[in-house]
């Protein structure tokens, strides 16, 4: 369908596009001659393989069974944010937590096994998410199957193949999530020596040792890239349309179920969090470690830092974002060419600026970690202003009232869209400002973030106090993830 | 006062092409009559500006304004889905799209669409009725040259409907305004509209009077346009009558086999050496009547009418 002429996209809009991705493009290009040298990292990358499979396969797992439990137990919006609770405290904070409440009880989590369940409890939140549409249409089948005697271990003949499609799409955003992840394996895999290749590449990038750091780092960087290749060329079709009506007969008790896995996941990482920062170790007297962790200048310049970066970062991509706004295909291919920046490890990215800004006077000063952390947040702050209402309609009303165009989106377009510019801006706050992976690699020294402050701050022994720094950032995610709970129009 | 001379535009989506050419004067009331897909909306859209034509012009009051942006066509619509801004008080939308903003005057237009009092009220606090109201009075308080509604009473109750579409004319004829009402409802057709143009497969097939489009339409389309009608085949041709165009005394044998009360009014179903059909009859079920359908035309299959002088008494 033509549209007017004012509200078609920006013939210049394409132009950047190619522009966002050279920090990819330069990353292949350096990567690939020293690919060889990187191979003899084959146990770590085989390592990172492993890890991200059998994390993805629990994972699923569980976002499965919490997916069924909702949809039977007809869980509504207020434990489902409950359960989101969880995915929104920073996943390293998640780590840290469940390293403190394990080891309350004797058991030491560093290592493999404490990576998969620092994995699986921060995670399953997002595959309960991408699952649970997915499950809803399964409903009518499941009924037909009962009605017609398909019951037991044959109903999987009926409901395998019809969410196969879902199971795999949401196995790949799930793979490329835990492959990428930096924070969980730097807590608890580098002190146990298990490294996976965003940690080794981060180590290489410090190694005082190595005679080209930045180029052994692209190379790992690359071979990330490569194990990341199959899940983003993942794409199934859905077969299913979405179901009109859920289960007829709701099932308390998986209500029950449901919530009580929510607090308990909750409760795991808060738990060890809050008797290490607030309780002395020795005395068990109560003695919270708050005072002292902001007596650290690391902690303090970093949560500065990171509440600059975080502002910045949101205010301006929630700019951006409105003024793309009423050019919904320019938005639209701005968002697609950004997603790789968000979906791919954001190591890749980190590496990628380092070798592409590394000669220009931008490199090791904090508004190269802002352009990281644009690049990385566009993708989900675009996504938030394409998706939901549709003012179109509401903007065409005007115009055909007569509202010039621009006046039209001020005064009926951009009201309407606030709703979701808040959305935007809170979910990238609260993502930016616990962000760990871009800035432990790009961080300008004297401007390092909060994430890098809590790493310091644990390798430097000082649990308690990162358990408390852990517990600050744990708090501003719930109060963002509040303020995005807020209903629009 | 609005002239579309050749308009030209694929539907979207692929579905046909419509091509239009239409005069509306000042202070008419048009009705386009048409199932759905028949470009009715399309036709509207094209008039606001909303869609571009492939080819043809759009006049309105004497003025090409086919490469105007919507905002400088200087006409109102009130949309299926209403598109009212549901951030703005019913008093807000109407001061928003004035040509010069007065608030007095705002209020006394919400005080005729029967808004009085409610001016505060944003679209979430109103009923669909009163919605509806403030579609119609942001339209009105435009001062546009010409109005397009489109389909504006299907979300409503009948009774709500009812009531409300026939003061909305009234309304309308008392502002003088020139009105293009799209609708699928030959009811709602005959009772708005100065002039009814039927629509199918993108074309305006006959503009005309109600009353002579329901008695004397020149296709086949504009026959079931209007609904009540029976379609009998005869070889080649096609017998065609309402309801109330079989009396009873003729020649033709007919025998009763249902009897039902629709609205206050007896339908009786018959079956007739052609076929079934429903006439406005009132008769008992098993009754053998004598019928003649003085005013019962032929079509030919192609769809275009048959002149048939002896139909009448053959018949």
């Amino acid at each position: 369908m033509k549209r007017v002429a004012r509200g078609e996209p920006l013939p210049w809009g394409l132009l950047p596009l190619g522009a966002l991705l050279l920090p990819f493009l330069v990353l292949v290009a350096q990567g690939i001659p020293r690919l060889g040298g990187a191979l003899a990292a084959w146990d770590v990358a085989l390592n990172s393989l492993l890890l991200a499979l059998v994390g993805t396969l629990l994972v699923l797992a569980l976002g499965l069974l919490l997916a069924a439990l909702a949809l039977w137990g007809g869980v509504g919006r207020g434990l489902e944010a409950l359960l989101f609770l969880s995915f929104y405290i920073p996943p390293f904070v998640t780590g840290m937590g469940l390293l403190f409440t394990l080891q309350s009880f004797g058991v030491a989590l560093y290592g493999a096994k404490g990576i998969l369940l620092a994995w699986t409890l921060h995670y399953a939140p997002m595959a309960y998410a991408l699952l649970r549409p997915a499950l809803g249409p399964l409903w009518p089948l499941l009924r037909a199957a009962r009605v017609h005697g398909v019951v037991g271990v044959r109903r999987l003949r009926v409901l395998l193949p019809p969410l196969l499609p879902s199971l795999l799409s949401a196995g790949g955003l799930v793979y490329l999530a835990l492959l990428g992840n930096f924070g969980v394996p730097a807590v608890l895999g580098l002190p146990a020596r298990v490294y996976v290749l965003p940690t080794l590449a981060y180590a290489r990038l410090n190694s005082p040792l190595s005679p080209d750091p930045i180029g052994e780092a692209a190379a790992l960087g690359l071979l990330l890239g490569l194990l990341a290749l199959p899940a983003l060329l993942l794409r199934p079709r859905p077969l299913l349309e979405a179901a009109s009506e859920g289960p007829p007969s709701r099932k308390p008790l998986y209500a029950l179920l449901f919530a009580l896995y929510a607090l308990l996941s909750l409760g795991l990482a808060a738990w060890g969090l809050l008797r290490e920062a607030l309780f002395n170790p020795y005395t068990g007297a109560l003695e919270p470690a708050f005072a002292a962790a902001l007596a650290l200048p690391l902690v303090v310049k970093g949560l500065g830092n990171s509440a600059f970066l975080a502002l910045a970062t949101a205010s301006l991509l929630a700019l951006l974002a409105l003024a793309l706004r009423p050019f919904p295909q320019a938005l639209a291919r701005a968002r697609q060419a950004l997603d790789l920046h968000h979906t791919l490890p954001g190591t890749l990215l980190a590496l990628g600026l380092t070798l592409l800004l590394a000669p220009t006077p931008l490199y090791a000063t904090p508004w190269l970690l802002l352009l990281a952390y644009l690049l990385n947040f566009a993708s989900p702050a675009f996504r938030a202003l394409e998706a939901g209402l549709r003012v179109e309609a509401q903007v065409a009303a005007a115009r055909v009232h007569g509202l010039p165009f621009w006046r039209a989106w001020l005064r009926v377009g951009y009201p309407l869209l606030l709703p979701q510019a808040r959305g935007a801006f809170f979910l990238i706050f609260s993502l930016a400002l616990s962000e760990i992976t871009l800035s432990s690699l790009l961080y300008a020294p004297g401007a390092e973030t909060v994430g890098v402050a809590v790493l310091g701050a644990l390798n430097g022994g000082l649990y308690r106090e990162a358990a408390a720094v852990g517990l600050i950032l744990a708090a501003l995610s719930g109060l963002a993830l509040l303020a995005l709970g807020r209903r629009g129009w | 006062m609005v002239r579309l001379q050749g308009l030209t535009k694929r539907f979207p989506g692929g579905g046909g092409v419509l091509e239009v050419d239409l005069e509306v004067p000042q202070g008419e009331v048009l009705v386009l009559l048409g199932a759905s897909g028949s470009g009715k909306s399309t036709l509207l859209n094209l008039v606001a500006g909303l869609l571009l034509p492939e080819a043809g012009r759009v006049f309105l009051g004497g003025r090409d304004v086919t490469r105007l942006p919507p905002e400088r066509r200087e006409v109102a619509y009130v949309f299926q889905d209403l598109g009212l801004w549901p951030h703005l008080t019913a008093l807000e939308h109407l001061l928003l799209v004035m040509p010069r903003p007065h608030r007095a005057e705002a209020m006394a237009l919400l005080e005729r669409v029967g808004l009085g009092g409610l001016e505060g009220r944003r679209p979430g606090e109103l009923s669909g009725g009163q919605r509806q109201r403030v579609a119609l009075a942001r339209a009105l308080a435009r001062r546009p040259k010409v109005l397009l509604l489109d389909e504006p009473y299907s979300a409503l109750d009948p009774v709500l409907r009812e009531g409300l579409r026939l003061e909305v004319r009234a309304l309308l004829k008392r502002e003088g305004v020139t009105a293009l009402h799209v609708t699928h409802d030959p009811e709602e057709a005959m009772l708005l509209g100065d002039r009814v143009g039927v629509m199918a497969g993108g074309r305006l097939l006959e503009v005309g009077p109600p009353r002579r489009l329901y008695e004397a339409p020149a296709s086949l389309a504009a026959f079931l346009a209007f609904g009540r009608a029976n379609l009998l085949p005869e070889g080649e041709t096609l017998l065609a009558f309402r309801y109330e165009e079989a009396v009873p005394g003729g020649s033709l044998p007919a025998r009763v086999l249902e009897r039902r009360e629709v609205r206050g009014e007896v339908l009786s179903r018959v079956l007739l050496p052609q076929g079934e059909a429903w006439v406005r009859l009132d008769a008992p079920p098993g009754a053998e009547l004598r019928l003649a359908l003085p005013r019962a035309r032929r079509f030919h299959r192609d769809g275009h009418l048959l002149p048939d002088p002896g139909l009448k008494e053959g018949v």
